[in-house]
């Protein structure tokens, strides 16, 4: 599959060690601030089944590429920055250790651009959008997460490499791509935040549309 | 809450559908592009640890074996969510 999973063999030591301990040491803080989550808890596991399955469906595009949802912005709006790291952690877990999609190397950098940027991404447009324009803030947060994670992708990999002129080439070619292909994830988000916010609105006033300290 | 869960039945029903699409596609990524102008080189095959290696599963069709391991996946994802949730409480 792929997507922004980085394999195996792309990452120098130093850029996956260094990325480890980032997303450690976001994971070991997020967790504290799970017990603090009680009500909302029960939502990581349908909404973590929900981001593997759909992260199953590669949509083929014209001139040969494809993509899938990565539903970070989603997680992020639904259940907030600390409690929306967790349904990708356990969806890039389960993907690396049992189907070897994305490398075991690369599992810091995978989740620091997917678990923790694109969810951080994703809350923050969605809280910063005004409140006539909530549908606005999901699309802009899935399209914005998905471009900046595919720039810290781009930036992770560049300066694996040891060509002098490795980021040049990765994040115009990452960003770039990204930002076209974070159009679609963020039409999803917003349908999807837009069905929820109608059906069961309490989902969506309790996760990323409260202040979270 | 159970809602939830039929979209996810029903997008692994579908699933196989797509891996046949994007398969006729003949599909590169982004990132296999940019890797491959630095010479960075994909070495999940050697250094491969799992039978279930990119949602096959060994002596299954890659149409079946996907929607199976998408099954297996979801149900792990949700062992492992509320193994979480007991944690944290």
């Amino acid at each position: 599959m792929g997507g922004l999973h980085i394999p195996d063999g792309f990452l120098d030591p130093l850029t996956a060690g260094v990325t480890y301990l980032i997303s450690a040491a976001y994971a070991v803080y997020a967790f504290r601030k799970l017990r603090a989550e009680k009500a909302r808890l029960e939502l990581v596991t349908p909404l973590a089944a929900g981001i593997f399955a759909a992260q199953m469906l590669n949509w083929p595009l014209p001139g040969g590429t494809s993509l899938h949802f990565v539903g970070g912005a989603l997680s992020g709006i639904l259940l907030g920055p600390w409690l929306g790291f967790f349904p990708l952690f356990l969806v890039l877990l389960v993907q690396c250790l049992l189907f070897h999609d994305g490398g075991i190397t690369a599992f810091g950098a995978n989740l620091l651009n997917m678990a923790v940027i694109d969810v951080l991404a994703g809350y923050a447009a969605y809280r910063l959008a005004p409140k006539r324009c909530k549908a606005f803030g999901a699309f802009l947060g899935g399209w914005l997460g998905i471009t900046l994670a595919g720039l810290a992708c781009g930036v992770e990999i560049g300066v694996s490499s040891r060509l002098p002129y490795g980021l040049a080439v990765t994040v115009p070619v990452m960003a770039g791509w990204h930002a076209a292909l974070g159009v679609i994830e963020g039409v999803i988000t917003a349908a999807v935040v837009s069905y929820i916010s109608r059906r069961a609105p309490h989902l969506i006033e309790e996760g990323g549309g409260r202040e979270v300290a | 809450m159970r809602k939830a869960y039929v979209a996810v039945a029903l997008m692994l029903a579908v699933s196989p559908l797509f891996l046949v699409l994007s398969d006729t596609v003949g599909y590169r990524e982004p990132l296999d592009l940019a890797a491959e102008a630095l010479g960075l080189k994909d070495i999940s095959e050697e250094v491969n640890w799992t039978p279930f290696f990119d949602y096959t599963v060994p002596g299954l069709p890659p149409a079946l074996g996907y929607a199976v391991t998408g099954a297996v996946g979801v149900a792990l994802v949700t062992l492992l969510g509320r193994a979480l949730q007991r944690m944290a409480k």
